[in-house]
């Protein structure tokens, strides 16, 4: 089974985007496997709505640990099952509080295991100019172009600015593989199915 | 793999840093990148060492089982690092051996090309081979043995111990000082696991009974590798490999004489039927009764004269 993780700084909508995603795939109930930074694991059962309202939060860093979700995808006439892997945010800096420097150092350990890497970048806010494409990103990027697969994900493309933020992401990292996604509105879902389900 | 291993801690270290706060994500980041580029060069050139070793194996002249067996052998490591990267189980590959030939079939090449294999393949962190025989592991009074036994395998440890013409260790029978220096052996190898390597060499007829007055050693020793002796036209080859190596060329008429004699001492060998070493003996010798020759003419010697050997400088 394939590993994806799914990574990018607080709040771009990495936990929604593995949540509707994994609802585009058609799951409808979810089993959502928490993995703590001590290594504890548990497992909950939700609805896709439940698991929306509790696990997505405006708040940054409410994605505190890993949280595994199984899809299955296409893969010629059969299916093959991927792990999908949501982490705690990439923050710029050093972070005070010592359980969200935990979190952020398990999302550092576990993008040397899987086997690609979905990047996630806030498009709108880049576009509105409240952020910039940082040194964080670009060290994501330089470290995800050594893993077998690494795609950028340009997220909130459904919000104004998104487009002039695309435009941005493409200057700032010529020639990587880009695909402008909503995670709110399921939009760009079939490139990203498409994309990781030809990685082998 | 000791690099890998270093490389590895190094990128626990790092997240390490992260957690009690002196790492940003972005250093940490790059840290890990520049271990992990590390790891891949390093990776990339241990393969084409380990690839050059063997190479030098494949240019052994004959030995085809044997070859085949060492890449076995290979593969078997490559595999069983590939399985415990992968979290599977991974049974420790055990790496002591029996080689059984007559003299000059090339075991101790072999041995040594071997040691350096598992250097390269980070199985033994030197990989030197120390050649050794009865005298230099068996004493003369009670306590003596093991003192020289220890010191051979002190000296053999990160590398392999050749222990030539083993099968003498159990000449004596049980009072014999012998035993206690295969005892001792043993004991190495149960407490250098992994930092030496044990071969016991001997003559084929003479190792089996060997291991047959010596059953605890037969599970020790799981790789039993044959040397047969060489063909007419094998030690031809080495031959001219020797030859070569020396800037020498053997002279047509040569080459038929040192077959002609070859062929002498093949009809009425027996165990002592030197093999490589016979050829080695016959080409030095023609290379001193060259020598001989020129001198002895006088004049001007030119080039071609000086490389030649004539069917006259090959005698057994």
């Amino acid at each position: 089974m394939r590993r994806f993780v799914v990574v990018g700084r607080p709040n771009v909508g990495k936990t929604l985007f593995v949540l509707n995603f994994a609802g585009f795939l058609g799951l409808r109930q979810l089993e959502v496997i928490f993995r703590e930074p001590d290594e504890r694991l548990y497992l909950r059962r939700y609805q896709l709505g439940e698991a929306l309202a509790e696990l997505v939060d405006p708040e940054p860093h409410s994605t505190r640990c890993l949280q595994s979700v199984l899809v299955d995808l296409p893969a010629g006439k059969g299916k093959t099952q991927v792990e999908l892997l949501d982490t705690a945010g990439l923050n710029n800096g050093i972070h005070p509080i010592p359980a969200i420097r935990r979190a952020i150092a398990q999302t550092l350990g576990v993008l040397r295991e899987v086997d690609g890497i979905l990047h996630v970048l806030d498009a709108a806010a880049i576009g509105r100019g409240e952020e910039e494409p940082g040194e964080l990103d670009r060290e994501v990027a330089r470290f995800g172009r050594l893993r077998p697969a690494y795609a950028i994900l340009a997220n909130k493309m459904d919000l104004p600015e998104a487009g002039k933020g695309l435009a941005q992401l493409r200057r700032e990292f010529p020639g990587q593989y880009i695909i402008p996604v909503s995670a709110l509105r399921q939009e760009g879902f079939r490139e990203v199915r498409r994309y990781v389900a030809e990685q082998r | 793999m000791a690099g890998a291993q270093a490389l590895w801690s190094d990128s626990s270290a790092i997240l390490a840093q992260v957690e009690a706060g002196s790492l940003s994500a972005a250093q940490a980041l790059a840290a890990l990148r520049s271990c992990a580029e590390g790891a891949e060069n390093e990776a990339e050139a241990r393969q084409a060492r380990v690839k050059a070793v063997l190479e030098e194996l494949d240019a052994l002249v004959g030995l085809r089982e044997v070859k085949h067996l060492v890449r076995e052998i290979a593969a078997l490591i490559e595999v069983q690092r590939w399985r415990a990267k992968e979290g599977l189980v991974s049974e420790p590959v055990g790496l002591h051996m029996i080689f059984r030939g007559n003299p000059g079939t090339g075991k101790t090449s072999v041995a040594r090309i071997l040691g350096r294999l598992f250097k390269e393949m980070g199985v033994l962190p030197k990989g030197h081979l120390v050649e050794v025989e009865r005298a230099d592991l068996v004493g003369e009074y009670i306590g003596h043995t093991a003192q020289k036994t220890r010191e051979q395998i002190r000296r053999a440890l990160g590398g392999i111990l050749f222990v030539d013409e083993a099968y003498s260790l159990a000449r004596g029978g049980e009072k014999d000082f012998g035993k206690e220096a295969i005892d001792t052996l043993v004991k190495a190898m149960e407490d250098h696991r992994n930092e030496l390597v044990l071969i016991l060499a001997g003559y084929t007829s003479e190792m089996e009974r060997f291991l047959r007055v010596n059953p605890g050693l037969l599970s020790r020793f799981p790789i039993h590798l044959d040397f047969p002796d060489y063909t007419i036209a094998e030690l031809m080859q080495i031959a001219e490999l020797m030859v070569r190596r020396r800037q020498y060329r053997l002279e047509p008429e040569a080459r038929v004489k040192l077959q002609e004699l070859l062929w002498e001492v093949f009809r009425r060998r027996d165990q002592s039927f030197g093999n490589a070493r016979l050829v080695r003996n016959i080409i030095e010798r023609a290379i001193r009764l060259q020598a001989l020759r020129l001198v002895k003419r006088g004049g001007a010697v030119d080039r071609q004269e000086l490389m030649a050997l004539r069917a006259e400088d090959l005698r057994l």
